[in-house]
């Protein structure tokens, strides 16, 4: 799964992605199959699982307020069937187990591609797909430097630590926070000025060169067929089912 | 031996409007390995920018033939190859590979090329099997490395270090001092540990306040107590 082209994982992500959201809400059989494919990608790629439910976990609060409000704002009565039981529920609480289980599926593919490939892969093949080379930089960059500036906010906050002793209010803590904030703002910026300094000692004039070593292999082939069969496969199958 | 850097009565202020350097007159000649020493603040890593261009004041800098103004920028930076305090700043691409291209690319090479001279280059620093990693994920020792490498892509006549064996444990000091021993390039090194100059130079210019204090060969500079000391440095331990 690793070495997989990153154009071809990519275009299964977004597509598997944009079938998932579109499938009605009531269909949860349905999006219960759909998880066949990530967890396939997943266990193939050998992720740990416990690490992909700490990641859904990590972002689900920001879905979870969104889905959470809808059973406030929909109360209209609706029967559903499950099995031979058959329950009764509102709309918006439909909608609100749809929205969840939908983020999970789509959390999971997002994850299957984001764990098997390399960022500066998907950089180089977001590049080849044609996303403008001024936004691919910029990602690059972001993701370079991140890592930097938290070490360096790390740094920060450990040296508070060490020298707070005793809670000095909410106005003075504010006041620190804000300074620290200010000093990462300065750091970043000379930061940045030593980068500059260095792409233009490197010979740099404004035109970004790089070498796309992106190469389409059998077994992206492979995964593309496999990928296409799954997805048809499961729309004939979700058709007859709620038909 | 011919001339490979001449500064002529060279002085530069920061925008504040301090004085960084004053009527620096220095020349360094091909091949030779040159220690810039001297206390924190003295202005030896300002001097190192302003051989490479990144620096203008009053007075004259000429590379390799090239006075140092706009139009021959652009070749001076193929000539002189720089490497910053800090590799982070160094290494900004998502892989090594990618870093070390870079250099290669902006100056009109083909892919074949660049991919040989990123090879070459890995091979050199002892990196060769890490090209597709992140720079984030390399230890010190190995951005160090990996930044010298960024410009040996390059096949910079000059290659000039600002303060290279900074946060490097006495192994990686080690392998460091290897590695820029068997250069055959001219060496700049800006730097305040005094057994690492100790190890690599051959010439040794002190500097202070933004002035050459004493310019000579290495081991009589550095061997000077009274003069080490007499400007906050200290005599090496031994020279390797």
């Amino acid at each position: 799964m690793h070495s997989l082209d990153a154009r071809v994982k990519f275009i299964a992500a977004v597509i598997f992605t944009a079938v998932v959201i579109s499938l009605p809400r009531t269909s949860f059989a349905i999006l219960f199959c759909y998880t066949v494919g990530p967890f396939a990608v997943l266990v193939l790629g050998r992720i740990p699982l416990k690490f992909v439910f700490k990641q859904i976990l990590l972002v689900s609060p920001f879905i979870l307020v969104f889905a959470l409000s809808c059973p406030l704002y929909d109360k209209t009565p609706v029967k559903i069937a499950f099995g031979p039981s058959v329950f009764q529920t509102t709309i918006g609480w439909m909608r609100c187990f749809a929205i969840c289980g939908k983020f999970i599926v789509t959390m999971l593919a997002l994850i299957a591609l984001v764990s098997t490939t390399r960022f500066s892969n998907l950089l180089a093949g977001l590049r080849k797909m044609g996303v403008p080379k001024l936004l691919i930089i910029q990602l690059g960059f972001l993701y370079r430097y991140i890592f930097v500036l938290i070490d360096t906010a790390q740094h920060l906050l450990r040296a508070r630590a060490g020298r707070t002793l005793r809670n000095l209010g909410p106005k003075q803590e504010m006041k620190t926070a804000s300074a620290m904030l200010g000093s990462l703002f300065i750091r970043s910026i000379g930061t940045a000025e030593r980068i500059n300094i260095a792409m233009q000692g490197r010979g740099f004039n404004g035109n970004w060169r790089t070498i796309l070593r992106l190469k389409i292999s059998n077994n992206d082939y492979i995964f593309g067929v496999f990928f296409v069969v799954f997805i048809i496969s499961l729309y004939f199958f979700a058709s007859t089912v709620l038909n | 031996m011919a001339k490979t850097i001449e500064i002529k009565n060279f002085s530069y202020k920061y925008p504040d409007g301090t004085v960084a350097l004053s009527d620096i007159d220095l020349s360094i000649e091909e091949g030779q390995k040159v220690v810039l020493i001297g206390p924190n603040g003295a202005g030896k890593s300002t001097l190192m920018l302003a051989m490479a261009g990144f620096a203008t004041g009053r007075g004259e800098i000429i590379v390799k033939g090239l006075k140092i103004e706009k139009k021959n920028l652009k070749k001076i930076r193929t000539v002189i190859g720089c490497c910053f305090e800090n590799p982070d700043d160094q290494l900004f691409m998502p892989t090594l590979f990618d870093d070390v291209a870079f250099g290669p690319l902006n100056m009109g090479f083909d892919t074949e090329q660049v991919k040989m001279r990123v090879a070459q280059a890995l091979r050199t620093v002892g990196m060769e099997a890490m090209a597709e990693k992140a720079p984030h994920h390399l230890s010190a020792g190995q951005k160090r490395a990996a930044a010298i490498a960024t410009v040996l892509s390059m096949s910079p006549e000059i290659i000039a270090l600002d303060e290279p064996d900074g946060s490097l444990d006495p192994r990686n000091r080690e392998k460091l001092v290897g590695l820029l021993k068997n250069l055959s390039q001219t060496l700049i090194i800006a730097t305040c540990n005094m057994n690492f100059a100790a190890a690599i130079g051959d010439r040794a210019v002190l500097v202070d306040k933004g002035r050459i204090i004493a310019d000579g060969d290495a081991k009589e500079i550095m061997f000077d107590t009274k003069l080490m000391t007499e400007y906050g440095l200290e005599r090496p331990a031994m020279v390797a």
